[in-house]
């Protein structure tokens, strides 16, 4: 069990920077998810950590031994790191039954046969695959070849264990299930991990800490919830969770968790909570969560939240782009001053137009205008 | 949780020097010798006034001057393309025809007859000869059966079409090949919209499917064409006693057979010779945007919907049989029934004549039962020698971090642009050169390390794409759980190619039974294969004893291809 330093890692592949200065510090018995879109470095961290990939520059280091140091030309080849990695194509040989797959790094670490015998069945008993020892990978569901996978890591200790998007394989029901037992197994063993992955849900239900990478940059590190619900930049509030973006203009400037108002390219006006100062004729972007957004109840005033959400809000004039029945809710396509938003409602939306309420507090306000909400 | 996860183990040991340092820079430097040292010699020979391996010499361009002024030498190269040029446009007329009919219609029994059609690939063009001889020669039996009912037979294998028609027939199933690999990857939707628009099978035969071919046709074309100046059977069999020579018997004729070679000449020749094929292995590699010369594993199952041939379809298939049974089965027939008669003609029942007199003789000349016995051990031991070290190649240059795993590829692939007999005269130099391997040049395993240099590109074309097919994944899986390199190939990578390997063995041995061409320049009294014992009989006029000897290497490939094909199910071709 170690902890995990990595400082400014840049890897380069010809002329494409894939990660660039990262610093991260993982502590003992941690789980950090890596979280981001394909190709933003996150599986390039991963591997640079492993030794699959030589990094360009900066430092790894683990516990007290340092894997790779650009600076002073030290780079362990991977079977000197002692690593545990779980593939997301788990990466079973084909050749060799379960029982070989798992016995093969304790047969390269000279464990003696009594005690390899021991360990395989030990570790075969903890993923619930010890009936299976004799079969082969293809004789294998998807779902009990990553337990297997899983298993031939966990067999020899390793210091630190790494998962690449050990889900993204399975169904979605199979994945469910999954993840409730990795999220178990990993409570069980508390082992220092990080988690590749592109998606949200696993990421916030297995993690200690979120990772937020962009570009090859890190975009945001902080633990679930904080993540989600104050996001550092659009980006993040975009990648995680569905988010709705409007871009506005500044007309009554605030301080700090004062009130500002906002105008929309269609002239219309809605407040806020400023989570930050906003001065006047800035040019912002306002973000809000689907489920924070509700249809407006006829009669009801401006200053008045509808149903069951307490709290003020504004009322905005939309045109009704789309309307699709998702199971139990409604998916609302809106057009609002030129911006898309998507709403769920529990009845359709009659008309060609909706008022919709967003509420005062809540919403997050960038500064400057979202390319990701396009 | 009994499981320790507290305490990590300690990684394996890792060895103070890396493994992989070692075997990566020796496979390296074993290839670059082996490609270097029949290369190097003939293009220093052919800048020396004198041979290479007097005390003395001075370099010179003389050698240039006078090969142009050696009489009769633009007659060489003139007949040399024309025979390149005639074999490639038989070899492409019917390669691309039989690709259509067997491959895209519904003639009657296509499979079957593919199968025949493919036969000349596996055997050597020496054989082949020889069949046609037995079959078209001037006393063959067809001849002598053309001459009973209508008088003398119009043909000639004497000539350079005769000799054009027997090796395009012999090469056409490579055009065959290409065109029919092309064919099934090709969209057959594209077909489909032709006949729905209203085009009829032969317009859309025409105006689609031919054109679909056009790039595989051209890149096979270069493909013969290469073979074509290659080829050194047919022309010393047909062309030399009819006068007709080109580049690969006046090498043959100057530095084998001639008492007193002159090495400047020679090799001047043979550098040229080196320079043309270069540049048409490049060509291809342009053509084909890879580096394919072999067609070995791989094609698809899927075949788009066969045309119908309506009234045409027996008429066609009665045509496709009678080529089959005339450039196939006849000269290798005719060649296995001369193997077992005492003489062959249509005018003596063949009742009377049987007799495995032949393969008695053979059995008790030692000069002959030790060719055969010598083919089995080069084909078997080097063939498994060049497997180790094809699968070594293949790994250092797909699954390694070796720094000049590029270099070592474009080397590794480099004697596709060495014909075999630049590669035999090469070789004679390097061994007569360097000190110390004479005890070498008089045994077999010249032949080995000659055989193993040319077909390393064919045996790499059998390995390379199985291993690509590997996830890198398992690789680097072993990798991360402790184990370095060596130990990665050895106990991950290795057993997962091993059909690869089996078919990598399997053309391998093929290719050794059957070589002549680099064999005939090293070979010594006691290092005979069949290849080389064949030229020695035939030229000896036993053409009874050639059959024979020609039956067991067909007899062998057969039954070797048989095997490989019902117990590793691997495909030796697309």
């Amino acid at each position: 069990m170690a902890d995990l330093t990595i400082q400014g890692l840049t890897k380069r592949f010809g002329g494409v920077t894939a990660v660039e200065g990262v610093d991260l510090h993982v502590a003992d018995g941690e789980f950090v998810t890596l979280l981001g879109p394909s190709g933003c470095g996150k599986s390039t961290t991963l591997a640079a950590v492993a030794g699959l990939d030589r990094a360009d520059g900066g430092r790894i280091q683990v516990g007290d031994r340092v894997y790779f140091d650009a600076a002073k030309g030290i780079y362990l080849p991977p079977e000197a790191r002692n690593c545990g990695l779980v593939f997301q194509s788990y990466a079973l040989w084909p050749h060799m039954t379960v029982a070989d797959n798992v016995a093969f790094p304790l047969t390269l670490r000279k464990v003696p046969a009594a005690e390899r015998r021991r360990r395989i069945e030990e570790v075969l008993a903890l993923v619930e695959m010890e009936r299976y020892a004799a079969r082969y990978p293809h004789e294998l569901s998807g779902g009990q070849q990553q337990r297997v996978a899983l298993a031939r890591t966990l067999v020899y200790r390793p210091a630190i264990l790494l998962l690449d998007e050990p889900l993204s394989n399975l169904d979605a029901k199979l994945r469910d299930r999954a993840r409730a037992w990795l999220a178990e197994l990993r409570t069980r063993l508390g082992l220092t991990t990080i988690y590749v992955t592109h998606d949200q849900i696993e990421a916030l239900s297995l993690s200690d800490r979120i990772v937020v990478m962009n570009g090859g940059h890190i975009a945001q590190i902080g633990a679930p919830q904080q993540i989600y619900e104050q996001p550092a930049d659009p980006f993040v509030a975009d990648f995680i969770g569905t988010t709705n973006f409007l871009p506005a203009r500044v007309v009554g400037a605030a301080p700090a968790g004062g009130r500002a108002v906002l105008e929309l390219a269609d002239g219309q006006r809605l407040e806020t909570v400023a989570g930050r100062a906003a001065a006047a004729g800035e040019r912002v972007t306002l973000a809000y969560r689907p489920e924070q957004m509700r249809v407006a109840t006829p009669g009801a005033g401006a200053g008045e939240g509808p149903g069951e959400g307490p709290g003020e809000g504004s009322v905005l004039a939309t045109r009704i782009t789309s309307r699709s029945y998702v199971g139990g809710q409604w998916q609302v396509g809106l057009d609002l001053a030129g911006a898309a938003i998507r709403l769920e409602a529990r009845t359709p939306p009659a008309g060609d137009t909706l008022d919709l309420w967003l509420p005062h507090a809540g919403g997050i306000l960038f500064r400057g205008g979202a390319d990701v909400a396009a | 949780m009994s499981l320790a996860l507290d305490r990590p183990d300690a990684p394996p040991a890792q060895p103070a020097i890396p493994r992989a340092i070692p075997i990566q820079y020796g496979t390296a430097i074993l290839v670059l010798v082996l490609v270097a040292a029949p290369l190097l010699p003939v293009l220093l020979q052919s800048v020396l006034d004198g041979a290479l391996y007097e005390p003395e010499y001075n370099l010179t361009l003389a050698n240039f001057a006078r090969l142009a002024r050696t009489e009769g030498f633009g007659t060489v190269l003139l007949n040399t393309v024309l025979l390149a040029a005639l074999t490639t446009l038989v070899a492409q007329v019917v390669g691309t025809l039989a690709a259509i009919l067997f491959g895209r219609t519904d003639l009657p029994l296509a499979r079957a007859m593919s199968e025949f059609f493919l036969w000349p690939l596996y055997l050597s063009a020496l054989v082949l000869s020889f069949g046609w001889y037995a079959v078209y020669g001037p006393s063959g039996y067809v001849t002598l059966l053309w001459q009973s009912l209508f008088g003398d037979a119009p043909w000639t294998l004497y000539s350079l079409w005769g000799m054009a028609v027997i090796a395009g027939v012999s090469q056409a199933p490579l055009a065959y090949i290409y065109c029919l690999s092309s064919a099934t990857i090709t969209d057959p939707s594209l077909e489909e919209a032709a006949r729905v628009s209203g085009a009829g099978t032969a317009r859309t035969l025409w105006r689609v499917t031919l054109p679909l071919m056009k790039p595989a046709i051209a890149y096979s074309a270069v493909l013969n064409f290469t073979v074509g100046l290659e080829l050194l059977s047919i022309p010393l069999i047909f062309g030399d006693p009819a006068g007709i020579p080109v580049l690969t018997t006046f090498l043959f004729n100057n530095g084998v057979s001639s008492p007193r070679p002159d090495h400047g000449l020679v090799a001047t020749a043979a550098a040229l010779m080196l320079v043309v094929v270069c540049f048409l292995v490049w060509l291809q590699g342009r053509m084909l945007g890879n580096t394919r010369r072999f067609i070995t594993l791989g094609g698809k199952a899927s075949r788009p919907r066969p045309f119908r041939l309506g009234g045409l379809r027996w008429p066609l298939f009665a045509l496709a049989a009678l080529y089959i049974l005339a450039t196939v089965i006849a000269p290798i027939g005719t060649l296995v029934l001369r193997a077992f008669t005492a003489f062959l003609s249509p005018m003596i029942p063949i009742g009377e004549v049987l007799t495995t007199g032949n393969f008695t003789q053979i059995f008790e000349y030692p000069v002959y039962s030790r060719a055969v016995w010598n083919s089995f051990v080069v084909s078997l031991v080097g063939g498994a020698l060049a497997t180790a070290l094809i699968a070594l190649i293949a790994i250092v240059v797909h699954r390694s971090e070796f720094r000049f795993r590029g270099a070592l590829q474009y080397l590794a692939l480099f004697p596709r642009a060495v014909p075999g007999v630049v590669a035999g005269i090469g070789f004679f130099y390097a061994f007569a050169l360097l000190p110390g391997l004479g005890f070498l040049r008089n045994s077999i395993w010249i032949l080995v390390i000659a055989f193993t240099m040319r077909f390393i590109p064919a045996g790499l074309g059998a390995v390379a794409p199985m291993l690509l097919q590997v996830s890198p994944d398992l690789d680097r899986a072993a990798r991360v759980q402790g184990a370095d390199w060596w130990r990665t190939s050895r106990s991950i990578l290795l057993p997962l190619m091993r059909p690869a390997l089996v078919g990598c063995f399997t053309i391998l041995f093929i290719s050794f039974f059957k070589e002549y061409s680099t064999a005939i320049f090293l070979f010594a009294p006691g290092s005979e294969v069949i290849g080389t014992a064949l030229l020695q009989l035939w030229v000896q006029g036993e053409v009874g004893l050639v059959a024979a000897l020609a039956t067991i290497q067909v007899a062998v490939i057969a039954v070797c291809i048989a095997a490989v094909r019902g117990i590793f199910g691997v495909k030796l071709h697309g």
